[in-house]
């Protein structure tokens, strides 16, 4: 009898987390999204270097459904996955340009894919 | 007979649930019918001084409706970034002697083709009295994805 009352347990959990069908993304709860969105608020969305045609960090949009980038550099320990925590907001922040001089420029041979300038964010759902 | 009353009271209690929250996913329209005493308006107040209207709040609060932004952009959030990004034009703004381009109907926004969803974008007009609902269904096409899963799970060479 202990199984039966288990399983209906069961039951009714699944179907209370299968009737939520608004969002998507297999994060039924949210706490993916809200564990990104605590990270970005003190995390930058960029690294030290700027974007050689841009002259600033290049965000290059990635759909909201990504969660992991890979950087790859020279030797089997530099090939390393981090989550993407930034996403586009609406509201409009400061400071919207960086004064000159405050990353560095793409070494003339480059050893790590964070040193092109170019970073990613998430778009907004 | 405890434990089967307890097995009938979770089961009870999961029919329940599931009522619930299929009443919760629908739409719920309400109409909603307001009568206005015409002939106790025109004795309280000259015409030209009224100052309420079907629908506020309560007399003299008007209702506020949106006036969504035409060409809204999106920025990047938090309080650590040395330097903020704009998401249109992506991957990166024109030259300011180019001028700029503008997306004038928010559908078609490229963001939106980057997953499949959907969404319901509202427009209201003439002071609330009218409102334009559009939605729209971002989906992959059925055949091209059909043929896709084929090549992927049976055709292509796994290396």
């Amino acid at each position: 009898m202990i199984h039966r009352i288990i399983l209906a347990v069961g039951l009714v959990t699944a179907s209370v987390a299968a009737s939520q069908t608004s969002v998507t993304a297999g994060d039924p709860y949210g706490m993916a999204q809200v564990w990104s969105y605590n990270f970005s608020m003190n995390r930058p969305w960029h690294g030290n270097y700027y974007n050689q045609m841009h002259g600033q960090p290049l965000a290059l949009i990635v759909p909201p459904t990504a969660h992991m980038r890979q950087t790859y550099s020279w030797g089997v320990g530099q090939n390393l996955m981090y989550p993407i925590h930034h996403q586009y907001g609406r509201s409009a922040n400061s400071p919207g340009v960086a004064p000159r001089g405050g990353f560095h420029a793409t070494p003339r041979w480059p050893s790590h894919t964070d040193q092109f300038g170019t970073y990613y964010v998430r778009g907004p759902w | 007979m405890k434990i089967r009353t307890l097995y009938h009271a979770v089961a009870a209690l999961a029919v329940c649930t599931i009522l619930a929250t299929s009443a919760s996913a629908d739409d719920v329209e309400v109409d909603v019918e307001v009568e206005v005493d015409e002939t106790n308006v025109e004795e309280t107040a000259p015409v030209a001084a009224v100052n309420n209207y079907v629908g506020d709040y309560a007399p003299g609060i008007q209702r506020g409706y949106g006036q969504p932004d035409l060409f809204y952009n999106f920025y990047t959030q938090g309080g650590a970034n040395r330097v903020n990004a704009q998401m249109y034009l992506s991957p990166m703004p024109v030259p300011p002697n180019v001028g700029h381009t503008f997306y004038t109907y928010q559908p078609f926004y490229p963001h939106h083709m980057l997953y499949p969803h959907q969404n319901r974008f509202h427009h209201q007009y003439d002071c609330g009295r009218g409102m334009n609902r559009t939605r729209a269904l971002y989906y992959y096409p059925p055949a091209r994805q059909a043929a896709s899963n084929v090549y992927w799970n049976f055709l292509r060479i796994p290396r």
